[in-house]
């Protein structure tokens, strides 16, 4: 049952624990879905300018105090420059990695060891240049990517872990920044640096993919780049964080596909948060299990918003719980929360580092 | 007196009239002169262009029309040569090409519908495992830095 918290109560972002190793900024965190489910422990993995990618696992235990961190894999052989996006997949086997090579390897968890398991020939017949972001759908079938050449790809997954391309994905005017999949539909999301978001759904005929829906119209859209997008847990609302420093929640309920197309879109803005960060606004998690947003930002903080008790008006509106300076020295680069245990927060930095938090709040 | 005085200062505006009259003329001679010109050169280089653009362009829906020609001949003596979703594909990545607009350069939707084949194009490429190019191949990277 998810506990929301965001009371009233003062907030405390305690530092838990630091993961060292990487040689060079850090770009991503991903924590495994299994993570503390049937008993397992918690495991992350995170990617990194050093070209390498690293498996953390916390060693399980019943005792109160905090048990520790140890690295228990470097991937290095597969890509040949900077792994910029990592996303588990939802059964927690699957890994997939992408790169500033243009590649993205798919990497299997058996039994303890990682083996590069297949590697998307992506590099000859795929992206052109950097891939920027990697993410699986609900099921696992699916994998979108997308990149600095403006596209985003869609493959599947299939027997025998091979993957076919399914579509290629073209409407951004410049670089796409990150690719998420909707929590419950085959509705994909992507954020670019051409300031807008495009929500992209699969004809009901036949699998060719369009945007349905441009989330940039003047005065609701972002007003400079969009970097991430994170849907809350039902997946009825979507925020949006961008170089414009704001923070833009939207109402996804409407099922594109279903939409009959009168009157703009689906998706509807929401409410916008501004005026609370000083430097662009890198990463944006909504947690699964607690309902606050985390948010990363260039001015090295972690920020944490709740949706605003106190608000009586219709529409919705949020308020910032805390604000953690000098979490990373640097720019904080990805915030992510816990699948399972509501506390806990994961963000790496350019600092090189990976740091796990705690968050409390007196109600 | 105003009578004398007005003729004399007619013939007076008359002299005037002209000089002014020399400047303008000669202006509206000079920018007639050269429109006239900027036409002819305009229209020789926008030919250049055209017959250059044409050229590209033609080569390019060619190119597209000989794969597809080469795929469907393999998949008429073997069926199960591509995937279900390839042949999909190909057939739509026909349709798309038969439809292209080549002979209406003024349709305003040829470099749309040009990306699309493009895109769906490189699709085919990936689902097929094969990598196709010619020497005008249109990239849709740019050179440039790296960003973040």
């Amino acid at each position: 049952m998810a506990k929301k918290l965001g009371g009233n109560g003062a907030a405390r972002l305690g530092f838990l624990h630091q993961l060292e190793g990487h040689t060079d900024r850090v770009w991503g965190v991903a924590w495994n879905p299994a993570s503390r489910s049937g008993g397992a422990p918690s495991m992350l993995a995170s990617c990194s300018g050093d070209k390498t990618v690293r498996i953390w696992e916390q060693q399980s235990t019943v005792s109160s105090s905090s048990p520790s961190w140890t690295c228990q894999a470097v991937l290095d052989e597969s890509h040949s420059r900077t792994v910029r996006a990592c996303d588990w997949s939802p059964n927690g086997k699957l890994l997939a990695t992408g790169s500033f090579d243009a590649t993205t390897s798919i990497w299997e968890h058996v039994g303890g060891e990682f083996d590069c398991i297949a590697t998307l020939e992506v590099k000859i017949h795929g992206h052109e240049n950097e891939v920027k972001s990697v993410a699986w759908n609900t099921s696992g079938t699916l994998l979108a990517t997308c990149s600095r050449d403006k596209t985003v790809w869609i493959w599947e997954l299939q027997p025998g872990n091979d993957f076919e391309c399914v579509s290629v994905l073209n409407g951004h005017t410049q670089d796409v920044k990150m690719v998420l999949w909707h929590p419950s539909r085959d509705v994909l999301v992507s954020a670019s640096y051409d300031n807008t978001i495009k929500v992209w759904a699969e004809d009901r005929d036949g699998d060719d993919w369009r945007c349905v829906q441009t989330l940039a119209e003047p005065g609701w859209g972002h007003t400079s780049t969009v970097w991430q997008l994170s849907f809350n847990m039902s997946g009825d609302q979507m925020v949006s964080c961008s170089d414009d420093l704001q923070l833009m929640v939207w109402d996804s309920t409407v099922d594109p596909s279903e939409w009959t197309g009168n009157g703009g879109g689906p998706w509807k803005h929401l409410c916008t948060i501004s005026g609370h960060h000083e430097r662009t606004i890198f990463s944006v998690h909504w947690s699964r299990t607690n309902g606050l947003i985390a948010t990363g930002s260039a001015d090295d903080c972690i920020r944490i918003f709740a949706e605003d008790p106190t608000n009586v008006a219709s529409s919705v509106s949020f308020c910032k719980v805390l604000e953690k300076q000098k979490a990373h020295e640097g720019d904080v680069n990805s915030v992510r929360w816990h699948p399972k245990d509501p506390r806990l927060l994961a963000s790496a930095g350019d600092d090189g580092v990976i740091k796990i938090w705690e968050f409390e709040q007196d109600l | 007196m105003p009578g004398p005085q007005k003729r004399s200062s007619l013939r007076q505006d008359d002299i005037f009239d002209a000089v002014v009259d020399l400047e303008t003329s000669l202006f509206q001679q000079g920018f007639d002169d050269g429109f006239i010109s900027g036409v002819r050169l305009g229209k020789d280089e926008g030919r250049e262009v055209g017959l250059k653009s044409g050229f590209e362009l033609g080569e390019e829906i060619g190119f597209y029309r000989g794969c597809v020609t080469i795929w469907k001949i393999a998949l008429e003596r073997d069926s199960t040569l591509f995937s279900a979703r390839a042949q999909r594909s190909i057939d739509h990545f026909d349709e798309q090409l038969r439809a292209y607009p080549l002979t209406s350069p003024e349709d305003e939707r040829l470099q749309d519908l040009l990306a699309s084949l493009r895109v769906r194009f490189k699709a085919i490429m990936a689902m097929l495992s094969i990598r196709l190019d010619y020497s005008g191949y249109p990239k849709a990277s740019s050179a440039g830095e790296i960003s973040f």
